[in-house]
């Protein structure tokens, strides 16, 4: 294993970006790695709120209508290798919110992460169980260590 | 023969620094997993994750450009302020003490003021893109204040950051003129010269004083918890390093474990009178006195909330009063 | 101490304006706040939500009964069983249903159960916006506790509503195994909060830290018709449980404090966690046998209901019409719309760095109370 890709598995940054969801799995996720029960830390994945330093961008809640360009914004200030986690059910396809107006195309939801920004991994749950967050990001972690 | 002599000394010295560079790597990574991790009651990351990995991590991503009005100034600043604490350590080095001008308490303090001011200007040129460029409509009809004047949160660190100078590094200066007073020099070799016949300040009672005083000067200059508020989360988040990213976010992970270790080795050879040399048994009284340094700095920030200026102040002011008392009482005795 | 803070008047003194959000750090919840500072002392403040605005109201119309109970679940991920308890209260104060005792000291038990688990919340963020990792790594441990009741009662974590029409959902019955359970959860986190809070109120720089900061003068609470712990931190001895039939067989306290700053109402939530220890307490103690819900109930059209409980954060209101058994003209008003003017009032004249923790102070949930939505050409 080079040294590029083992520095990487050795210190993950993971930024959280809510855009919109029912709040609970933010909370479980920033208990995730809070909580001295899960300690993510243990795992080398750390929490951080700035887009420059972050390695993983895990997105949660059907995007809003407002939330689409800060989404956007911060996912374009993350430098590359980057992943994106796409964490509960209303990220996944909208959850229960996404069929707001029957057929008639909505304004509010911008639709799942996937339709605004490229996706690497799913996450379902509603809301998300810590476990199935780290599990998601260890599944698609092969694809940030070979990367360039 | 004289060539010979000083390309030895210069071998030496950059060796030194090597050594140095090394053990402040480890610096961080110890404070997080053994000290803050283990009073969370948690397992907390690998030593290695947070210093040195972590850097190296930074150093193999893409560079993206900075938003900001002098990105050539932004991104130099950083190399500016590890540049300094490197001089700081060079100058300290056994092998400099005969260049008088430079091995001197005047040009210690002088760096690290250099280091202390790039804050203000990182602070100024970041503008991130959390807070003012993220995009809300805030100025519609109905809104507050449509007219005023809009910053970043950096602006508010980088004010910050300036008060920081005029006031919140008194106490570490003052410390150091404690052992200059005493041994009436400002030149270090001759401090550790007086301290070797008259034994370490350390165990006077002006050299107690001004020990505490140091360490408070030592939380404030490496920003830790309490003393963050150029960095503090709840408002500010990273504050003046927001931008940074790549290399030269791994250039400020090296900065801070190399300043953790340069300052605590500035109190080994001020207040315990032992010079710098990695070839004798002193260097494991640096790697302990760093130890313990990290140690205590990790207890103190894991119990204490961020001090804004109600709680500040007073305490800049009590350890700046206390270290004028060490001063004085140098100067009596 | 302030006794009358006025909001500067338009223009002159207002040095900058600092914006934080959507996304920060201090908020769990995407909003924006402006901050309009003069030497690092806010002047005034402004919220603005309206960011994760879903329309739950919208997608309840049409929706059977059940399913929109069912989605209330939905609207907010910290007091979620309380939607769901109070939108089922109000299609049973419509249709006339009575509900079996052993079903209603269910809810009440995970009504008290996810107080606790909300205050707690409350408590780990504050600390947290305070700066101090430590205290606040300590509650979100002694939290999870109330997690793994709430998981084992609820079959979620997050998502736990027990209620439906007639009772409780068969899944949630408290069987001896789980009783003792939540009896042995609840003694360990009794010891757990005590020992916490002996440390907390002894530690002088976080008193330092917390005293005096985000006053709201009592008088400008009753006018901003704040509601909730916020309420009862500022000398306010009302709490809805008091009236609510549900309650009628339980005998707790009511908190109030007087001091009206945050530490008063971190304190708040200290002492009503005690209080909701004692009612679970005596729900298990005196928990009635019978069955958990009641299947025989007919339907029928109804005109508007309203129903008004009291949930962690405060006085939370739920309305809705039944036609052919499908809700009509939902309205949903939670606490936290009340509170956003005394969050915005709380934060005048204290350093920029104590803003969000004067947002905090008042338990915000904008997810709940995103209900009005506008789409404004710039």
């Amino acid at each position: 294993m080079s040294l590029k890709s083992y520095s990487r598995q050795r210190a993950i940054h993971v930024m959280l970006v809510y855009t919109g969801g029912c709040n609970g799995c933010d909370i479980e996720i920033v208990n995730a790695v809070l909580s001295p029960k899960i300690d993510i830390e243990q795992y080398k994945v750390f929490l951080t709120w700035n887009p420059r330093e972050a390695d993983v961008l895990v997105v949660t809640g059907p995007v809003t209508y407002h939330n689409k360009e800060p989404l956007l914004k911060i996912y374009n200030d993350i430098p590359d290798p980057k992943l994106v986690i796409a964490a509960g059910s209303c990220a996944l396809m909208g959850g229960v919110y996404k069929n707001i107006y029957g057929d008639i195309p909505s304004e509010e939801i911008e639709g799942p992460v996937e339709n605004i920004i490229p996706v690497d991994a799913k996450v379902p749950g509603c809301a998300v169980r810590p476990q199935d967050i780290l599990a998601g990001l260890i599944s698609v972690l092969p694809n940030l260590l070979n990367s360039d | 023969m004289v060539n010979i002599t000083i390309l030895y000394s210069i071998i030496i010295a950059i060796l030194t620094l090597l050594v140095c560079f090394i053990i402040g790597m480890f610096l961080p990574g110890v404070e997080k997993k053994y000290v803050h991790a283990r009073i969370q009651q948690r397992i907390g990351p690998p030593v290695t994750s947070v210093g040195i990995m972590a850097p190296i991590k930074f150093a193999f991503k893409e560079n993206l450009d900075p938003r900001s009005p002098a990105p050539g100034l932004y991104k130099a600043l950083p190399f500016i302020s590890f540049l300094c604490i490197l001089l700081v350590l060079l100058f300290i080095t056994p092998q400099m003490y005969s260049v008088e001008l430079l091995s001197s308490i005047i040009a210690i303090v002088g760096l690290l003021k250099v280091e202390e001011i790039a804050y203000v200007f990182m602070g100024a040129l970041s503008k991130s893109v959390m807070s003012l460029s993220m995009k809300f409509p805030d100025l519609v009809k109905g809104a507050s204040h449509t007219d005023t004047i809009r910053s970043h949160i950096e602006d508010i660190s980088s004010k910050r950051s300036l008060r920081m100078i005029s006031y919140g590094s008194f106490p570490l200066y003052l410390a150091l003129f404690v052992p200059v007073v005493c041994s009436g020099s400002l030149y270090i070799g001759d401090i550790i010269k007086y301290q070797q016949v008259h034994g370490p300040f350390i165990f006077t009672t002006q050299g107690i004083l001004a020990a505490f005083v140091f360490f408070i000067g030592y939380v404030i200059l490496l920003n830790e918890s309490p003393f963050n508020i150029i960095e503090a989360e709840s408002d500010v988040i990273q504050g003046p390093y927001m931008e940074y990213m790549a290399k030269y976010r791994s250039v400020i992970y090296l900065t801070k474990g190399l300043l953790m270790f340069t300052l605590s080795a500035l109190f080994t050879i001020f207040f315990l009178g032992i010079s710098l040399n990695i070839f004798s048994w002193n260097i494991l009284v640096f790697i302990i006195v760093s130890l313990l340094f990290t140690l205590f700095m990790g207890i103190f920030s894991a119990f204490t909330p961020v001090f804004t200026n109600r709680q500040f102040l007073p305490v800049v002011l009590l350890t700046t009063l206390i270290g004028v008392l060490a001063i004085v009482i140098g100067i009596l005795i | 101490m302030i006794e009358e803070k006025i909001p500067n008047p338009n223009g002159e003194l207002i040095e900058t304006e600092i914006s934080m959000g959507t996304v920060h750090p201090a908020a769990l919840e995407p909003y924006r706040v402006r901050f309009f500072v003069e030497d690092e002392i806010i002047q005034e403040a402004e919220i603005t939500i309206g960011v994760n605005h879903r329309g739950v109201e919208r997608i309840m119309e049409g929706l059977p009964v059940e399913k929109a109970n069912a989605l209330t679940e939905k609207i907010c991920g910290i007091c979620s069983n309380s939607h769901t308890w109070n939108s089922v209260l109000t299609a049973e104060k419509g249709l006339n249903i009575d509900i079996p005792e052993r079903a209603n000291y269910i809810r009440v038990i995970m009504g008290e159960l996810e107080r606790l688990h909300s205050h707690l919340l409350y408590l780990a963020h504050g600390c947290e916006v305070l700066g101090h990792e430590t205290f606040s790594m300590r509650i979100f441990y002694i939290r999870e506790t109330v997690m793994d009741l709430l998981h084992m009662i609820g079959g979620n974590r997050v998502q736990y509503g027990v209620s439906i029409i007639g009772g409780v959902r068969p899944r949630c019955e408290l069987n001896e195994m789980r009783i003792q359970k939540v009896e042995s959860g609840l003694d360990e986190l009794e010891k757990n909060i005590v020992n916490f809070s002996e440390r907390f109120t002894s530690d002088p720089i976080v008193n330092s830290r917390i005293e005096g900061v985000g006053y709201l003068p009592p008088k400008q609470a009753r006018k901003l018709a704040v509601t909730g712990p916020s309420l009862r931190a500022c000398g306010f001895n009302y709490d809805l449980r008091t009236e609510m039939p549900q309650y009628d067989d339980f005998d707790f306290n009511i908190i109030s404090l007087d001091t009206c700053d945050v530490k008063a109402n971190l304190l708040m939530r200290v002492l009503e966690s005690f209080e909701s220890i004692k009612i679970i307490r005596q729900a298990i103690k005196n928990l009635p046998k019978g069955p958990i819900a009641d299947r025989n109930w007919e339907m029928f059209d109804c005109d508007f209901i309203k129903s008004y409980i009291e949930v962690p954060r405060g006085i939370c209101y739920h309305s809705f019409a039944l036609e052919d058994g499908r809700v009509r003209g939902s309205v949903i008003r939670t606490p936290s719309m009340a509170n956003i003017a005394a969050m915005q009032y709380a934060a005048i004249g204290n350093h920029i760095t104590d803003g969000q923790l004067c947002i905090v102070q008042c338990d915000p949930c904008f997810t709940c109370t995103d209900r009005a939505f506008e789409i404004i050409e710039l």
